[in-house]
């Protein structure tokens, strides 16, 4: 068990940087989760840790040890590879088995742990199996299998369930919270998707184009994002965002008016997540527009209004009457605005003052999920 | 039915070319054989027989002499010897070649392939002296280190081939897994390589099974002789002894064919689906 912290960790290949002075401290046993779209650096990241990339610039350390100069194999840690990387030439068994075989744990320990390892991730049919005679789901599996036979200080998974079909993601996702709750082990976890980050996570970090956008509880995040990168990529339907002109304490637009006491005067955009507007009579909201489009979600209704160049998604009870080209009004919730600066896009002061960025660290155990 | 009919006739030159061509590279086989089991008054009968009446094994205990026999063990020490050094030299350079980028080792790699642009004809002669400078004349180390010579380089551009396809995220697997960069090598990446390394391994054995120039050039003792040399003593100043000749020839002919036959099935490519997504 091991505290890993980032210390302005940079990586570049001649002109691509692909991580950008990242600096991330993850408590002992904490399941860290990183969150951002393709291409953002999560993987490399994760390598770096890991020891298979050296970092540009910065320092990495596991427990109080900076372990820059460390190979991986002394890091003491199991990795779960976005591609799975399994050994062809070795049936399931003696995949899951090659790290216990290495660091001679006796064969009939060996057996025995293999056969648990695979029975958590239901494999135990495809014991004598080689990989090639495997599905991706199936291959997955037994790259986390390989990954758990161990008790290392550290997980890193990267994507570990993203071949999976839904209903055995949502079991294997159980499996993994239920598993590593139990071994109290510090994972870091790697996703670009963001019910997984939400459910599995004790903080996410939040990542794009190679930096760190924000670090927090998933809650935290949600409720209050750093910028509006976050706001935009966090929750689904995403949150809308309008640009307004902040004057003499009101939020100033074409179509509306929103009093605004301590936002500075200029450029802001105007957040609101869909759940938190409504529908009204057109003559009773913020703003009319006209109805774009009508998608009905099952527990509600999802209603996209016209907003002059712009398009607003409210989510509505599913009895909502509104169809494609009716007018409706459309008001917001004063208290949950999320306002950002124009022009960098961070968020601006709540109106209690606090700056939207800052969250409690680190957690102590136990307290995370009352 | 019809179309049925249709492609088989379309088949029908195939299948003929396939035939002209196993009996283009079987038929002196054939003779070979047929011609080591006739007397000694019957190769040239006329008319000429395909098979002898009575096929006899006469040539083959006349043929293995004395002189055959160390023939053939020379030829085994040489090939073995070149295979033990070569191979193993070759798969090392070849994966340092693949796992290690610097600009100087595409240089090296573009010299190795240089040095197979000349015919070995060429090469003879001032091998030749460095060999007698060397005192090593008449010596298996001449041939043995020829030998390398010529098959180091192809050996290392194939070994390459396969090596490039052992994807590096398994080595990188098994250094998470805890592995020390030998011991992957030995777990992970000659297993998979294992067809190309014993593709390697036929192709040099071939090759100095059957050299002739080299050791014609280098040996001059019966002692030292290997057997494609040494099978011109059949080849007298009267006259060819064919029937002994053939014999011997199967003889030394059998083991590439045994060796092919079973290494047959070690040749599966694809060995390394399923590693990784994609
Ligand atoms: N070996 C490399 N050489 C050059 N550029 C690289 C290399 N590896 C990654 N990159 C670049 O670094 C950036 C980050 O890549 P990374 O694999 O970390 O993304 P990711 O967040 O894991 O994306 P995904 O969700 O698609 O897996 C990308 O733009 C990628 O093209
Ligand atoms: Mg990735």
């Amino acid at each position: 068990m091991a505290s890993v912290t980032l210390k302005s960790v940079s990586k570049r290949w001649g002109s691509v940087t692909a991580v950008d002075d990242v600096s991330l401290d993850i408590a002992d046993g904490e399941f860290m989760v990183l969150l951002g779209p393709s291409g953002c650096g999560k993987t490399t990241t994760m390598r770096m840790v890991a020891g298979l990339d050296d970092p540009s610039e910065g320092d990495i350390l596991i427990g109080d040890r900076v372990v820059n100069d460390l190979a991986p194999g002394d890091r003491d840690l199991a990795m779960v590879f976005q591609n799975y990387g399994l050994y062809p030439h070795m049936t399931v068994a003696e995949n899951i088995g090659y790290p216990l075989k290495v660091a001679r744990v006796g064969k009939a320990e060996r057996t025995e742990r293999v056969r648990a390892a695979a029975a958590r991730v239901e494999l135990e049919a495809y014991l004598e199996r080689k990989p090639q005679a495997l599905s991706g789901g199936q291959r997955q599996r037994v790259a986390l299998a390989r990954a758990i036979v161990r008790t290392p200080r550290l997980f890193l998974m990267d994507e570990p369930l993203s071949n999976l079909d839904a209903k055995l993601r949502v079991s294997m996702r159980a499996q993994l919270k239920h598993l590593q709750h139990e071994l109290a082990t510090t994972t870091i976890y790697v996703t670009h998707d963001q019910v997984e980050a939400m459910t599995l996570a004790d903080r996410v970090a939040v990542m794009s184009k190679g930096k760190l956008q924000q670090v927090g509880a998933p809650l935290d995040i949600y409720n209050r994002p750093a910028n509006v990168f976050v706001a935009g990529f966090l929750g689904n339907p995403s949150m809308n965002l309008i640009a307004a002109q902040a004057e003499g304490g009101r939020l100033i637009h074409a179509a509306f008016s929103l009093p605004a006491d301590t936002v500075r005067p200029g450029k802001v955009f105007v957040g609101q997540r869909p759940e938190d507007m409504k529908v009204t009579e057109p003559e009773k909201g913020d703003f009319r527009g006209e109805v774009f489009s009508a998608e009905l979600l099952g527990d509600a209704a999802l209603i996209t209004v016209r907003l002059n160049g712009d398009l607003v998604a409210v989510k509505a009870p599913k009895d909502v009457r509104a169809r494609m080209g009716d007018v409706v009004g459309v008001s917001f919730d004063p208290a949950m605005l999320h306002l950002f600066d124009g022009q960098s896009g961070e968020r601006l002061a709540d109106r209690n003052g606090e700056a939207g960025k800052v969250t409690p660290f680190p957690q102590a155990r136990g307290e995370r999920h009352p | 039915m019809a179309s049925r009919g249709k492609s088989l006739i379309g088949k029908v030159p195939l299948v003929i070319l396939q035939l002209a061509i196993a009996f283009l590279v079987l038929a002196p086989f054939f003779w070979m054989l047929s011609v080591s089991l006739k007397p000694a008054n019957e190769p040239f009968a006329i008319p000429a027989r395909l098979w002898p009446d009575n096929p006899t094994l006469e040539n083959y205990i006349l043929a293995f002499r004395p002189e055959f026999r160390r023939y053939f063990l020379n030829s085994i020490i040489v090939s073995g010897a070149t295979v033990l050094i070569t191979v193993p030299l070759a798969l090392l350079a070849a994966y340092s070649l693949t796992r290690y980028q610097f600009r100087i080792l595409s240089v090296f790699l573009a010299a190795v392939i240089l040095a197979q642009f000349f015919p070995a004809g060429a090469m003879i002669i001032p091998i030749y002296k460095m060999v007698k400078a060397a005192n090593l004349l008449d010596t298996y180390a001449s041939l043995i280190i020829a030998y390398i010579t010529v098959t180091l380089p192809v050996a290392i551009w194939m070994l390459r081939g396969f090596l490039t396809r052992v994807p590096k995220t398994l080595e990188e697997a098994a250094a998470i897994d805890g592995a020390r960069p030998l011991r992957a090598f030995f777990d992970i990446v000659i297993p998979l390589a294992r067809p190309g390394i014993v593709a390697t391994t036929v192709f040099v054995l071939i090759v100095t099974w059957q050299e002739f120039l080299f050791a014609l050039s280098f040996t001059s003792t019966k002692e030292m002789r290997t057997l494609p040399v040494g099978m011109n003593d059949y080849i007298g100043q009267y006259g060819i002894r064919y029937g002994e000749l053939m014999a011997s020839s199967v003889m030394v002919s059998l083991p590439v064919i045994v060796i092919f036959f079973f290494l047959q099935r070690q040749f599966v490519s694809g060995l390394t689906a399923g590693a990784v997504k994609g």
